[in-house]
């Protein structure tokens, strides 16, 4: 896309982000041509769409179209896929004797689509198979954030046929286009707190003047754009940089940031940013659920700090 | 060089050129002592290494030609010092000086001038310093005291310099003075091009807690400095400041970055088993590999002539940030060689450690940085 085909793609988005949400979003990408740009420029359609979706706080079944077309099932999309249980990025399903059991999340849509695609851990390693829905227990997720459009999928000795030819391999690539995704959807969050924050911090009149004069307030408010900042640093190397290692840390900084911003700009709406008449809790909330998908920022910090231990090299330096 | 492409082709021929020679020359450009060194073997050492580098025209490449240069992308520049820091040849800290004056002589000094003395910096037949702070002027620069009176042929300068790096081993100060009135403020400040060997300049080093004495105290008496010296426009003095303010956030960061990478690597190397937790040493990895990636983005910024202003403070504070957790990690997981440790390689990491004490202070600190990026980037108006 040249410049100005992505202004006008930017645009649609943004406008389809703003007007809709769940199934009625998904709809809106199809007219747009967002799956297309999916396969013909991956970094435009995912970072542009999921900033715009963490911004607007909606929801959609984009991400399950990251990891499809990530595992290279694009042509099938009449079936659904099994994300991997909250906090957690191994394959949400386990292959045994007795058939599959399924721990994992869903976006509403895979309730009326006739099958999923389950990725499954197995003892000869990881497979894709596809299910009939019918065989999964769906339920809605309320939890901390009720509208965030996901379904609670089990189920247990589910007999399977239609092995898809996948790897372990598959799965990781896709789990690292996936975190990238969450990743732009946090840093989309966290900009739109700052500028809620900021908002109020210049309009918001205490001893007399505004309260963005007050230091505290001013060092908060930085310390939360350097955090956003430095996410999206990681967020632009990561795509440059092309390994599954340098997305995780993308998604570990781009989680702990919009906690972190979440927190600042809580303090700075203070009063009314603890109730329902704003629209700063929505954020707050979906922050923290995204920070579990496919790992949570602890977790992936974690692991991090033992692989480097473990292998006693830092990562891979991305060249200047 | 306008696409990208062709900025990514140079900077790739530069690197295998570049690397290939400094492994044949790699014994030649040892430094000669073990460990650390002192202040002044790093010095000598830091000489060599430029003299070497840019006879070799390593050292020229991303210079303009009208200062002695060789032309192209200003990422040779970020990638030589990168390179030299992660070889351990250089201390990034002294050489990084080059980028910060370097950049504020090209715009700001007469051609004639610019064409004679950058050069001799490059070179490493000079060192030069940078005469900002004073002792009633630490965060608030346009406070400063230290007068330039017109005399004759050109100015007479008296007052006070303090945290000037390396003074003692300085030629030449790009200086900051006093030209208008005090309550003038920004508007009546004068940038010059001292020399040091001037008659009435007294120089003496300030011990710091970590043990080196990189900072000084520069006494000026009625120091004659020519008109020609001036820099800018008299009573232009803050733009030359405030222009040479983002160079101290942007290659000598990432030179910065370098250094902190191999100092981590080296402490993994060097953790007994089960001392590194790996938590906090995926989280200051972390810091660093974000750092790099801001400052990175940064030196692309440059290469492609983009103006660097007050965006750059948020590359500080993650260098700030980076660093002091880099060495609070070394702190928790040797403490041993940081606390009580006598050898040359324990009297290293604490050395670095309290070093990195000093990153949230110097070259604006913490809070100055988050003032600019309140007023500037956040538009957040004035904090009164």
């Amino acid at each position: 896309m040249d410049g100005e085909a992505l202004e006008l793609f930017e645009r649609s988005l943004d406008n389809a982000t703003k007007e809709h949400t769940g199934q009625a979003l998904d709809a809106a990408l199809e007219d747009v041509g967002w799956h297309d740009a999916l396969a013909l420029e991956l970094r435009a359609a995912i970072s542009i769409f999921f900033a715009l979706q963490g911004a607007n706080n909606v929801s959609s079944s984009a991400l399950c179209h990251v990891v499809r077309h990530a595992l290279g099932l694009s042509a099938r999309p009449e079936a659904g896929v099994v994300l991997p249980a909250i906090g957690r990025w191994d394959p949400p399903g386990t292959l045994n004797g007795r058939g599959l059991r399924v721990n994992g999340l869903a976006p509403l849509t895979l309730g009326v689509q006739e099958s999923a695609i389950v990725m499954a851990a197995t003892e000869r390693g990881d497979i894709a198979v596809v299910v009939p829905t019918a065989s999964l227990t769906l339920d809605a997720v309320s939890g901390i954030d009720p509208s965030c459009g996901l379904l609670r999928v089990t189920g247990e000795d589910i007999p399977t046929d239609e092995d898809l030819g996948l790897t372990a391999s598959d799965w990781i690539s896709a789990v690292a286009l996936a975190r990238l995704s969450v990743a732009h959807e946090l840093v989309g969050a966290s900009r739109k707190m700052l500028q809620l924050a900021r908002e109020h911090a210049r309009g918001r009149i205490q001893f007399g003047r505004p309260i963005s004069s007050f230091q505290a307030i001013r060092h908060r408010l930085a310390d939360t754009l350097v955090a956003i900042e430095t996410a999206d640093a990681m967020l632009d190397s990561a795509w440059l940089d092309a390994t599954p290692n340098a997305a995780a840390m993308a998604k570990a900084v781009a989680g702990r940031h919009a906690r972190t911003t979440a927190r600042h700009c809580q303090q700075v709406l203070a009063g009314i940013g603890f109730t329902t008449e704003h629209p700063l809790h929505l954020y707050i909330q979906r922050a923290l659920l995204l920070d579990g998908l496919f790992g949570t920022s602890a977790s992936l910090t974690r692991a991090l700090g033992e692989e480097v231990i473990r292998s006693a090299q830092l990562p891979p330096l991305l060249p200047l | 060089m306008t696409s990208a492409a062709g900025v990514a082709t140079d900077i790739d021929d530069f690197r295998s050129s570049v690397e290939s020679w400094l492994d044949d020359n790699q014994r030649v450009l040892a430094p000669d002592y073990q460990g650390n060194g002192t202040l002044d073997e790093q010095m000598e050492q830091l000489a060599k290494v430029k003299r070497l580098v840019y006879d070799a025209g390593w050292m020229r490449m991303g210079w303009p030609e009208r200062v002695g240069g060789l032309g192209g992308s200003t990422l040779m520049r970020a990638y030589l010092g990168e390179t030299l820091t992660t070889r351990a040849l250089i201390e990034p800290g002294l050489y990084s000086m080059t980028e910060v004056l370097a950049p504020t002589m090209i715009d700001y000094a007469a051609p004639e001038l610019a064409a004679t003395m950058v050069p001799a910096l490059l070179r490493g037949d000079e060192t030069w310093c940078q005469g900002f702070s004073e002792p009633g002027t630490g965060s608030n620069l346009a406070s400063l005291s230290c007068r330039a009176v017109r005399s004759g042929e050109g100015w007479r300068v008296t007052g006070q310099k303090v945290w000037t790096s390396l003074a003692q081993f300085a030629q030449r100060c790009v200086l900051l003075t006093r030209t208008g009135t005090t309550e003038s403020a920004h508007r009546g400040i004068t940038a010059l091009f001292a020399d040091m060997h001037s008659p009435g300049i007294t120089v003496r080093p300030i011990r710091t807690m970590h043990g080196a004495e990189e900072f000084c105290e520069v006494f000026f008496d009625d120091v004659a400095v020519p008109f020609d010296r001036t820099l800018g426009q008299v009573g232009g003095g803050w733009a030359v400041a405030m222009d040479l303010l983002p160079y101290e956030r942007s290659t000598s960061l990432w030179h910065r970055a370098a250094f902190l990478h191999r100092r981590l690597q080296d402490l993994v190397d060097a953790a007994p088993a089960g001392a590194l937790d790996p938590a906090k040493l995926g989280e200051v990895t972390q810091l660093l590999y974000s750092f790099r990636a801001r400052s990175r983005a940064t030196q692309h910024r440059m290469a492609r002539h983009e103006h660097l202003g007050p965006e750059t403070s948020i590359d500080k504070v993650l260098l700030a940030t980076a660093e002091q957790a880099v060495f609070d990690l070394v702190a928790d997981t040797l403490t041993g060689e940081v606390t009580i440790g006598d050898d040359s390689i324990s009297e290293r990491w604490r050395t670095e450690f309290l070093y990195s004490r000093a990153a949230t202070i110097y070259g604006g600190s913490a809070e100055i940085q988050r003032n600019i990026i309140a007023r500037r980037l956040l538009d957040l108006g004035n904090d009164r």
